[in-house]
């Protein structure tokens, strides 16, 4: 009796190891550099998310991530928080007034309370998110009842994710754009019901935020 | 010590019995009867509730724009059209489902984005008040059309709100100076724990915010307001 229960629980977890090894994300970042970079103590950065796409926009918890992760641990960065800076740059950084290329920027700064109010931030780097986590391939079902006796769910769901976000820099200084970093994280998630629902979600979208803040962070110290 | 009860005393407590369980039963049955009507009662108002129209008070805040001020003093007017304005979704199969009143935000917005792009600015009650301030010129807008998108219609993951408008501006006597058509857009991604109430809020803050950048950007691009300008 006691070898059949402990062959069961060996089953058990091996079945939820393999679940959430298979719910573990693969990350892929490609870093592109065009020009020297490098920042002081009394410069900063802010991070700003791309609102243009009509069907989709960069998520500002996605921007907040990646500035949140920046401004943390060695080498840390000063981040100047998205919504502060556009409040405070209105309406010059606004989804139909935001400068697309460097050359608009060029455009932008010539401004004098453009020119001022970034002087002001110290921003030294604009750097431009664009992306998003798309849910593909879903698959399974789950069915729950509920009864006088108690309810319960039975059934086996699965889904993939996939973040992708670009990040462009832009020199304030020199009005060009210094690199550009791809983000790429994808990963399976399952959803096995027994009785109980058990999430094994693949956090592709945390991922992508860690990764890309860390060669963020590195690309704008010139490491 | 021994009770002796005689076969009477007997009858008479079984009575009192059966009248206690039939006085229990009758209770009981109240009490179902009136928990059953609570619940109906209670799921009326639900289903009553869920079937209204449900309303939508735009709210935001507007940063004050950075730009140049215009050394001119504007009177602005604000019609019970804009005031009032209120826009009404309809669902698909044709009843009521949002009520969006936007007017009051309008006014906020305006309020915050004029003062910095004129030298003075004095909200007027009526045509002949802005008359008597001797201003240079009396801004009148007026929205022309509301438009909702929502992502059960457009199976889109994004809410939308496109706003037409129609700037006015005369003099203080009445006379014209210029009349265009503005439109702005805003749009919100739909989130999990959201409601739609405050998607649509703001969605349409982002539309104003919209309409507050494209008009202090493009107000002296307009033809007829670059030709006044040069004139004055």
């Amino acid at each position: 009796m006691k070898s059949l229960v402990s062959i069961a629980s060996a089953r058990t977890l091996l079945l939820f190891s393999a679940a959430l090894l298979a719910a573990c994300t693969s990350t892929t970042v490609d870093e592109f550099r065009q020009g020297e970079t490098g920042i002081e103590n009394d410069e900063a950065v802010v991070i700003l998310g791309r609102r243009q796409a009509s069907d989709y926009e960069t998520r500002s918890e996605f921007v907040e991530c990646v500035g949140d992760r920046m401004a943390r641990g060695d080498n840390a960065i000063n981040i100047v928080p998205e919504q502060e800076f556009i409040d405070a740059m209105f309406p010059w950084f606004e989804p139909r007034t935001a400068p697309l290329r460097t050359r608009d920027l060029e455009q932008l700064m010539a401004e004098d309370v453009v020119a001022a109010k970034m002087s002001e931030y110290g921003i030294r780097y604009i750097v431009w998110l664009d992306g998003f986590t798309e849910t593909t391939d879903r698959q399974g079902s789950i069915s729950c009842t509920i009864g006088p006796g108690g309810g319960g769910c039975f059934g086996f769901g699965t889904w993939e994710d996939d973040a992708n976000f670009d990040a462009r820099v832009w020199d304030v200084g020199s009005l060009t754009n210094v690199g550009t970093i791809n983000t790429d994280a994808t990963g399976q998630s399952y959803l096995p019901a027994l009785v109980v629902p058990i999430p094994l979600i693949a956090r592709v979208e945390a991922n992508a935020c860690n990764r890309l803040a860390t060669q963020l962070k590195d690309f704008v110290n010139g490491s | 010590m021994i009770f002796n009860r005689s076969p009477l005393a007997d009858h008479e407590s079984s009575e009192q019995t059966v009248s206690n369980v039939y006085s229990s039963m009758r209770k009981q049955q109240t009490l179902v009867r009136s928990l059953l009507t609570r619940m109906g009662l209670f799921l009326s108002v639900l289903l009553l509730a869920s079937c209204g129209v449900s309303n939508v008070t735009i709210e935001g805040s507007f940063p004050t724009p950075n730009i140049s001020k215009l050394p001119l003093t504007v009177a602005v007017y604000y019609d019970d059209a804009l005031r009032e304005f209120a826009y009404l979704e309809y669902s698909e199969t044709g009843a009521e489902e949002f009520n969006i009143e936007s007017g009051q935000s309008h006014i906020e917005l305006f309020n915050a984005v004029l003062p910095a792009m004129f030298e003075e600015v004095v909200v007027v009650d009526s045509m002949e008040a802005a008359e008597a301030r001797g201003v240079d010129a009396v801004f009148a807008p007026l929205i022309e059309e509301f438009q909702l998108a929502l992502p059960a219609k457009t199976k889109l993951d994004v809410y939308e709100v496109w706003i037409k408008y129609n700037m006015r501006l005369v003099t203080a006597e009445g006379d014209y100076i210029a009349d265009w058509v503005l439109t702005s857009y805003g749009k919100t991604p739909t989130e999990t724990f959201r409601t739609t109430e405050a998607a649509i809020n703001d969605a349409a803050v982002v539309a104003l915010r919209d309409l507050a950048s494209s008009f202090s950007l493009s107000f002296t691009q307009v033809p007829e307001v670059r030709d006044w300008l040069a004139s004055l």
